[in-house]
């Protein structure tokens, strides 16, 4: 295997086509469940749940809630990590990543059916939850990746004459990137996972499918939410890890 | 300049002006730089220098206003910079800590052309002005699109100087600039500084807490004791012959003798008349040139009048090949050289005299210790008496 890989270093083939082997594997993944699916008797609620049109729909629901919670998470999250890292947020800091704590040690079934509750059911009660539990990591990634930027490398900058604002954008998140990529690929990650609980309020998503499977013994629809929840989320991982490697500013390993 | 420009004629000569500049950091009772007042004359390095923790660091992170001074006034060119954007002031000014901090992400071009991007050069002025420097601290213009983790500890340095120069600042300051390169890079780099810096003519601050780099580097150097209250503020010369008080003596501590020998070059004694001939012209020139000198030896030249061997008599008398006979004309100093130096390179090669040659390598005259011994005897007479008269005084009874 490792002479292989070495073997085609050497073959001269670009470097990217080591990217290639996830999503190959994922694919085979998809095509081995559908094939196994063919194989099987379906009766008439099975039928109804395995066919293209629903699964697509529930893929379709499930990508945007995670995707509509990624984004708000991403601004959310890394805002508030730049703006508690200035230095006039030094008294609140503490406290307030305590309450991005409290947003990911509550279970997420309980912060969604809290929401629930106050908010009633359906896609924005599902969002906040979502958002709530996948902060921290973000938060806590843009706050580190922040700090640990040289600062000697911030004082040459600021003695140059550059502005606080030149500072943050030129410097600072440059430099923080690799290490908020990293926060917010684990971010994506729970986001995937989390969001088939949104089913329980009314959200729909893959969940949908495994919550069927669960309470109509219909064990192919559970084994396809869940299998296919799982391909998801392996491929923006590995989405995620494709980025972090193009993002990262040359010159920093 | 436009409030006093009356003033600005007789302040033309101090780049920078303190007056009654204070810093009291937070939280903290007493000062860390109490009412300090000086004037930093146009084109001269000022070096501040002091024990750990007497507020030279603070000083000058004052004059840039990356510490905001307490109370006092800064002036620049005689235009008072205590107000006013900080940020316009910093493009003014070059700054180089001993950190360096270049952006690790940024390509060497990119780093060099901080400020002249922020100042809104055009791109092919800032591609001219980036080669231009490139030049200037020595160092091959491929170096462009590399980035800093590939340069080491000295060429880093080096590319911090050409940052900080990058927009033709007048003044200068360096915190420490060659404090964490290894000795021998650091004592190149300085060299290399103070040749820059002869073209270039800067005011420079430069903060060092070493006393041996600043009375190398300084044309007139501020010892800084607690609270960054000057002790002295004079030129090396006379804070190593005429320290101001204990606390001056104590920090210049043994050897300022020693340390006087490297503020005087070779070029400033008179070297020795010596009898030198070239390698072509044959052994018969080298006797002839031999016998009118009185000498021992001959130093022969090639055509580049570049010192090649030492003969004597007794070589030339057996016949031998000019080429192969004597010895290699080794301890050779250029002009620019420092006393100090030319003394250790005769000691070093166990030689009694040094060959001084100019930039090119060719031939301008020797030096030997008689004549390095007579410079420093005429250098210093007040020493010189003051001893005279102490033996005499124990000579007596």
């Amino acid at each position: 295997m490792a002479a292989g890989a070495v073997g085609k270093k050497e073959g001269g083939l670009p470097r990217w086509t080591g990217y290639l082997i996830k999503p190959i594997f994922l694919g085979l993944a998809c095509l081995a469940l559908y094939l196994w699916v063919g194989t099987l008797e379906l009766d008439s609620i099975e039928q109804r749940t395995l066919n293209a049109e629903n699964i697509t729909a529930r893929f379709i629901e499930h990508l945007q809630i995670a995707g509509y919670a990624s984004a708000a998470v991403v601004v959310l999250a890394v805002t508030a990590g730049v703006l508690l890292t200035r230095p006039f947020a030094r008294h609140v800091e503490p406290y307030l990543v305590n309450v991005a704590n409290i947003g990911q040690g509550v279970p997420s079934i309980g912060v969604l059916a809290l929401l629930a509750i106050f908010y009633g059911l359906g896609f924005y009660p599902t969002l906040a939850a979502l958002v709530a539990y996948s902060f921290l990591p973000v938060l806590r990634n843009t706050m580190v990746g922040l700090r640990q930027v040289d600062r000697f490398v911030i004082e040459s900058a600021r003695g140059m004459g550059m502005t606080k604002t030149a500072v943050l954008f030129r410097i600072e998140l440059p430099l923080a990137v690799p290490i908020m990529l990293a926060g917010i690929r684990t971010a994506l990650v729970i986001t995937i996972g989390t969001a088939t609980l949104a089913t329980f309020i009314g959200a729909g998503g893959l969940g949908a499918l495994i919550e069927t499977g669960i309470t109509l013994n219909r064990t192919p629809v559970l084994i396809v939410g869940a299998a296919l929840t799982a391909v998801l989320a392996l491929f923006i991982d590995w989405l995620a890890g494709v980025a972090e490697d193009v993002l990262r500013p040359k010159g920093l390993q | 300049m436009t409030e006093n420009g009356s003033v600005s004629n007789s302040a033309s000569e101090s780049m920078i002006r303190l007056e009654n500049l204070t810093k009291t950091f937070p939280a903290q009772d007493e000062p860390a730089v109490e009412e300090l007042s000086m004037e930093i004359p146009e084109g001269e390095i000022v070096v501040l220098v002091g024990p750990s923790g007497c507020g030279k660091t603070t000083t000058m992170k004052m004059i840039n206003r990356i510490i905001e001074p307490t109370s006092g006034r800064i002036f620049l060119e005689g235009e008072d910079v205590t107000k006013g954007n900080p940020d316009k002031l910093r493009r003014r000014i070059g700054y180089v800590i001993q950190q360096i901090g270049l952006f690790p992400h940024k390509t060497i071009a990119d780093n060099i052309a901080t400020v002249p991007k922020m100042l809104g050069w055009d791109k092919e002025r800032i591609s001219k002005r980036v080669e231009e420097l490139l030049e200037t601290v020595g160092m091959d213009v491929s170096y462009r699109e590399r980035f800093p983790k590939e340069l080491s500890g000295g060429q880093r340095q080096r590319i911090g100087v050409a940052r900080a120069m990058a927009a033709d600042p007048p003044v200068l300051l360096m915190d420490e600039p060659f404090g964490a390169i290894d000795p021998i890079t650091r004592d190149r780099l300085q060299n290399e500084f103070l040749r820059l810096q002869q073209e270039i003519k800067k005011t420079i601050i430069f903060v060092t807490h070493d006393i041996d780099e600043a009375i190398k580097m300084g044309d007139r150097i501020a010892i800084l004791r607690q609270k960054s209250v000057i002790a002295q503020y004079d030129t090396p010369e006379r804070i190593l012959t005429d320290p101001a008080d204990d606390f001056v003596e104590d920090f210049v501590g043994s050897g300022a003798s020693i340390k006087r020998l490297s503020l005087s070059q070779v070029r400033d004694i008179e070297t020795t008349d010596w009898p030198v001939t070239n390698l072509s012209d044959g052994p018969d020139a080298a006797r002839a040139k031999l016998q009118d000198s009185g000498r021992e030896h001959v130093l022969l030249l090639d055509k580049r009048r570049h010192p090649k061997r030492w003969v004597s008599r007794d070589d030339l008398e057996a016949g031998k090949d000019l080429e192969k006979a004597g010895w290699p004309a080794v301890a050779v100093v250029e002009d620019s050289s420092s006393l100090y130096y030319t003394l250790d390179t005769m000691i070093t090669s166990y030689k009694g005299a040094a060959i001084v040659v100019d930039d090119d390598g060719a031939y301008l005259g020797v030096v030997d210790f008689d004549t390095v011994l007579e410079a420093i005897n005429t250098m210093r007479p007040p020493e010189g008496e003051r001893l005279q008269d102490a033996e005499e005084e124990e000579v007596t009874p």
